[in-house]
């Protein structure tokens, strides 16, 4: 079965400069996988309400400013939401003490100023089959 | 899954979100377990008012459902959201962005939005868009709306998955209002004029409603202008749909459903008992009431002295098609005349596809056109042909007495 | 034929021959360059290209048509441009500490950057705290402002804030003059960045109200700014945005100059007078390290504008034709990688700026990638102006590149390229119309992936990103500026006794004013905003009062 990652590509936070996601978001696009892509500041509730609804695989967060200091409160969010197997990315600046806390949070990669578009993709491509298997359900006729 | 959990089936059918989500997701990529899924969702099924809204790009879609979420969770609604884009040919990828234009009330807990990419299948829908339907009105939303790009002939496709179908138009449309009316108007329940307040928003409602009384039927269908993002008109729109629902019965989609899957099996029967057509290497691959597809890729053997295509293959698999489609409704269907016009040359190892759709059915006769399509999406052949209907059955009872096709 | 020929010998044209064979057959591999704006660059420039003898149309003499080579006879021998630091850091009193070091050091000009919470038209008590204060300085009253101000005389400073509709923060500081008894018409500087047109295609953060409320408020916020602010500018039409949101640096032009037409037709339609409004009409632009195209960018707006404006409004005295514009070396160039690099970076794009010959300067810190900056790093930025303004002694000569074959031409050509995106814009009803429906933002979008391609591909290179890599861990890296976690809670804290003790009487009533102003057609809200911050109204209610009324601003997410 040919799987076609499912990313949301969002920004929490205060910061509106969304050059970045944007691009990021085409990329993956042209990388074959389906993109949601919102415009800035989206709750964290909006966040965990959508990456539930679209069953997303990878949630990737691009953070300017300090955006990524409430990365953490979205982490705790989805986890009392009781959503399981779906890793987070963060995207921009991040400064290196911030990244080890990240990590620790949970989430799974940082990206900083310079990555590769060809490395986020091939990143997302490796972690989405086990993330699939993890999320798998057994349907049965009877309710 | 949790082990202290319910079953998946028995959390959907509460509503539960995640269970929901992840049934979408097995249906959409026919995981293993989707037919389980689908039985046990049967019996729950009907009980949704299913809309379906399209129109041409630009025409504000997503805004005017955003508006129209506003309104019915003001009626204490619970609504289902699909929202579709197309996938891009060539990679495969979609950027999903229609929700985003929702996120006033996409937000609401009564309110669920799910996007979907084309993944290349024709029509503006997803592949399994109607079984998506089939989970949210399992779970119990009240509404269910589908969103999908639609600007031609091939947004009938909405009409076999919604109750109720809501044409959106942009103001000052022109000339291309001429190029969707065929299609897009045959099927609309309700018509909308969007943007309500742009110059050329009446002018353009009043062409709507002229074209709607060349239509049968056409002056049931009300012609209604909306401001979506100052509300105007929305609740006016809501109380058509739900008009339009009450009348026709919900669950509306589900009837034309078993009619279009008994249609398609008879179909692929007719095709199995078919000499020629399988002596030529021509498959069937779909068909319905009054359609049919067929696809037949050229080999050595359909070459002429010139080194093309043989005029008579692609004659063949559109005949084929022709064929099927007006046999599709049970009664035997004889062909009086057929034309073809090439478009352009094909070469061996091309492969071709035949989509015969119905243009009229009366009682003696019925017309049928047919269009042949290359694999990278060129038009190669436009075939039309009409033949005489009679009352006979071509499925007698038992299979040694079949009847020879005539 | 090795024997040199001698050059006297030659006929020009011969001569040229000669050169371009010796060119072709030394050359490695030639490769076909072009530059930023897609224009083709040739490895070398002669009177072929441009002669000179059009000098009187294209080029002229400093201050006057065709304004080329500069708006003033003096430019900067005369007065040099304003070393405008942009700063914002924290609560009010961090700010004014920073502000007072750096006027000691030079700077001759006030800037203020409010915290991303203020741009998004919120409270401090309304946002997760650990976004407080990170990139800018928290101001929700006049009485913060004051704050900020102290100190400071503010009938002589120039002043600049980022500050966009429903531009509270200028309110804030009217409110703070009337406190010190500095009449209105002392007040100079500008309204940075108060144009919502770029903020809705790009740098989205400032857009806080719906389009057409928006632009009912810039147009009131023109009006009242030419009748009781005389020296104010009003209105800053921002370049820089759409070049960081990559556009090119030509489309950056034409969509500034798009904007600024429709701000101006907008400022007509109710009624002023050309002559009144746009001598108070300044630009902002990014400078890119792509160094000769922005010095020809510069030049090429320069001379472009006035004839516009002449076509348009038949507008003819110098004070409006003169096109004013303030720059900001370009943080899009900057990489996280070696960050002492970007010193040299913004070096090169600080001389485009001043060849280019704009009014006022900003020069970003080394370390402005990795967080906002420190306090070491702005230093540098400053000291990089004086450098080059006192050592390398760039502004004795005004318009030096004046009369180069390639500036020249590229002038031209940067002329037309913008033209040409200015077209597209017009051509589907201006500005208004273009970004409501998308359009500007699939062009920037278009351009920023196109640029992105050729950085992926290497054919762009970024040292230390995709070429003259070293490995570095983060002790390479500078230490990042520490938010004072214990201020900002003093702070919130101090905001909340503050609206507890304050009249809340007065609030309420100078909210129902405002939201009243706003729903009749022929006041001007702006006054309102003026008068709900001296009844002590906040920063996020005035701009909740005016989203309600007019509508929240949602900006369209486009790939």
């Amino acid at each position: 079965m040919n799987i076609v990652p499912k990313v949301l590509v969002t920004k929490i936070g205060l910061d509106g400069h969304d050059r970045g996601s944007r691009v990021v978001a085409a990329h993956l696009r042209d990388a074959g996988m389906e993109v949601i892509y919102t415009p800035p500041w989206q709750s964290i509730d909006a966040v965990v309400k959508l990456a539930i609804e679209e069953d997303v695989d990878v949630i990737g967060i691009s953070s300017l400013a300090a955006d990524h200091r409430i990365v953490p409160k979205l982490m705790r969010a989805l986890r009392d939401a009781d959503v399981a197997s779906v890793a987070v990315i963060v995207g921009g600046i991040v400064p290196d003490d911030d990244e080890a806390a990240l990590l620790e949070a949970g989430v799974s990669r940082v990206f900083h100023p310079g990555s590769s578009l060809d490395d986020i993709a091939t990143y997302i491509r490796s972690i989405v089959p086990a993330l699939r298997d993890a999320r798998s359900v057994t349907w049965r006729a009877s309710a | 899954m949790r082990r202290d959990e319910p079953p998946a089936t028995a959390r959907l059918l509460a509503g539960d979100r995640r269970a929901i989500a992840h049934a979408i997701s097995a249906l959409e990529n026919d995981a293993p377990g989707a037919d389980d899924l689908q039985r046990a969702l049967a019996p729950q099924l009907g009980r949704a008012c299913v809309l379906g809204i399209t129109g041409p790009p630009g025409a504000g879609k997503s805004t005017l459902i955003n508006a129209l979420l506003g309104e019915m969770l003001a009626r204490d609604l619970c609504v289902g959201v699909v929202a579709v884009d197309p996938s891009s040919p060539i990679t495969g990828g979609a950027v999903l962005g229609d929700r985003a234009r929702m996120g006033e009330h996409g937000g609401h807990d009564r309110v669920f939005i799910r996007s979907l990419s084309t993944r290349g299948h024709a029509g503006g829908l997803a592949r399994r868009t109607d079984r998506v339907v089939d989970v949210l009105d399992a779970a119990g939303f009240d509404v269910v709306i589908v969103e999908t790009v639609g600007a031609g002939q091939s947004e009938v496709a909405i009409a076999d998955l919604a109750d109720t179908r809501i044409v959106a138009c942009p103001p000052g449309l022109g000339d291309a209002l001429q190029a969707i009316k065929a299609g897009i108007l045959e099927i609309a329940d309700v018509l909308v004029v969007t943007k309500g307040d742009v110059p050329g928003a009446d002018a353009t409602r009043r062409d709507l409603a002229d074209m709607l009384r060349l239509r049968r039927g056409g002056s049931d269908v009300p012609v209604l202008t909306t401001i979506a993002t100052r509300g105007d008109g929305i609740a006016q729109l809501v109380d058509a749909a739900i008009a339009h629902a009450d009348r026709h019965g919900r669950g509306q989609r589900l009837r034309a459903r078993r009619n279009a899957d008994a249609n398609g099996e008879r179909v692929a029967r007719l095709s199995a008992r078919d000499p020629f057509v399988r002596a030529l290497g021509i498959e069937c691959i779909g068909g319905g009431p009054g359609c049919a597809t067929t696809r037949l890729r050229i080999a050595p053997h359909h070459v002429n002295f010139n080194g093309g295509c043989h005029g008579g293959a692609i004659f063949a698999l559109a005949d084929a098609a022709f064929g099927l489609a007006s046999n599709s409704h049970g009664t035997t269907a004889s062909g009086i005349e057929a034309h073809i016009a090439f478009h352009v040359g094909v070469r061996e190892g091309d492969v071709l596809t035949a989509r015969a759709t119905e243009i009229a059915r009366g009682n003696k006769l019925a017309t049928y056109r047919v269009d042949v399509t290359r694999d990278d999406a060129t038009l190669v052949a436009s075939f039309s042909g009409t033949v005489y209907v009679s009352a006979r059955t071509n499925e007698p009872a038992s299979a040694e007495a079949a009847a020879p096709p005539e | 034929m090795n024997k040199p020929l001698d050059p006297a010998k030659l006929a020009p044209a011969d001569a040229f021959e000669q050169w371009r064979r010796e060119y072709a057959e030394h050359i490695a591999n030639d490769r076909a360059c072009e530059n930023r704006s897609g224009i083709a660059i040739k490895p070398l420039y002669t009177s072929d290209d441009w002669n000179g003898a059009r000098d009187d149309i294209d080029l002229g003499y400093p201050g006057h048509e065709p304004y080329t080579r500069g708006i003033y006879a003096t430019m900067h021998r005369g007065r040099t441009w304003t070393q405008r630091q942009l700063i914002g850091l924290g609560t009010p009193a961090e700010y004014n500490a920073r502000l007072r070091a750096l006027i000691e050091h030079g700077a001759t000009a006030v800037s203020l950057i409010p915290c991303n919470s203020v741009f998004r038209g919120y409270d401090m008590d309304e946002v997760d705290v650990e976004l407080l204060g990170t990139c800018g300085v928290v101001v929700n009253t006049a009485d913060h402002m004051d704050t900020c101000l102290a100190g400071v005389d503010i009938a002589r400073m120039s002043c600049a804030m980022n500050d966009p509709s429903p531009f509270t923060l200028l309110a804030f500081m009217l409110a703070v003059a009337r406190r010190r008894g500095v009449s209105f018409g002392s007040i100079r500087g500008t309204s940075n960045q108060s144009d919502y047109l770029s903020h809705y295609v790009a740098n989205h953060m400032f857009f806080r109200i719906a389009l057409p409320g928006a632009r009912r408020i810039l147009a009131d916020h023109i009006d009242f700014c030419v009748r009781h602010v005389p020296h104010w500018n009003p209105m800053s039409v921002v370049g820089q945005h759409m070049q960081q949101a990559g556009a090119t640096p030509a489309q950056a032009v034409a969509f500034a100059f798009a904007t600024a037409l429709q701000n101006a037709d907008d400022c007509i339609a109710r009624g002023m007078e050309p002559a009144a409004f746009l001598p108070r009409f300044t630009f902002f632009f990014d400078i890119s390290l792509s160094f000769f195209e922005e010095v020809a960018k510069f030049r090429a707006a320069r001379r472009l504008w006035p004839r516009l404006l002449r076509e348009r409004y038949g507008v003819d005295d110098q004070r409006s034709l003169r096109f004013k514009f303030h720059a900001q070396t370009s943080g899009a160039d900057l990489t996280r990688q070696q960050p002492l690099n970007n010193v040299a970076r913004v070096t090169v794009q600080a001389m485009a700026g001043i060849f280019g010959g704009l009014q006022s300067l900003h020069t970003d810190a080394y370390d402005e990638v990795l967080s906002c900056p420190t306090e070491y790093g702005a230093r540098i930025a400053v000291a990089t102006q004086n450098v080059l303004r006192e050592e390398a002694h760039l502004t004795d000569v005004i318009d030096p590149l004046g009369g180069s074959y390639y500036v020249e031409t590229l002038t031209g050509q940067m002329e037309e390229e913008i033209l040409r995106n200015l077209a597209l814009v017009q051509n589907v009803g201006g500005m208004y119309e273009a970004a409501a429906s998308g359009l500007v933002q699939r062009l920037i979008g278009e351009s920023a992936q196109r640029f992105q391609a050729k950085v992926e591909s290497g054919e762009q290179t970024v040292v230390g990103v995709n070429a003259y890599r070293v490995d570095e861990g983060a002790s390479d890296r500078p230490r990042v500026q520490k938010i004072d976690d214990d201020a900002v809670l003093a702070h919130l804290a101090a905001f909340a006794a503050w609206k507890s003790a304050r009249s809340q009487a007065a609030v309420a009533t100078a909210l129902n004013d405002l939201a009243r102003a706003a729903d009749a057609p022929t006041a001007n809200v702006f006054e309102h905003v003026i008068a709900a911050a001296e009844a002590g109204c906040t920063h996020g209610e005035i701009c909740a009062t005016l989203r309600r009324e007019l509508g929240f601003g949602h900006v369209q997410a486009i790939v």
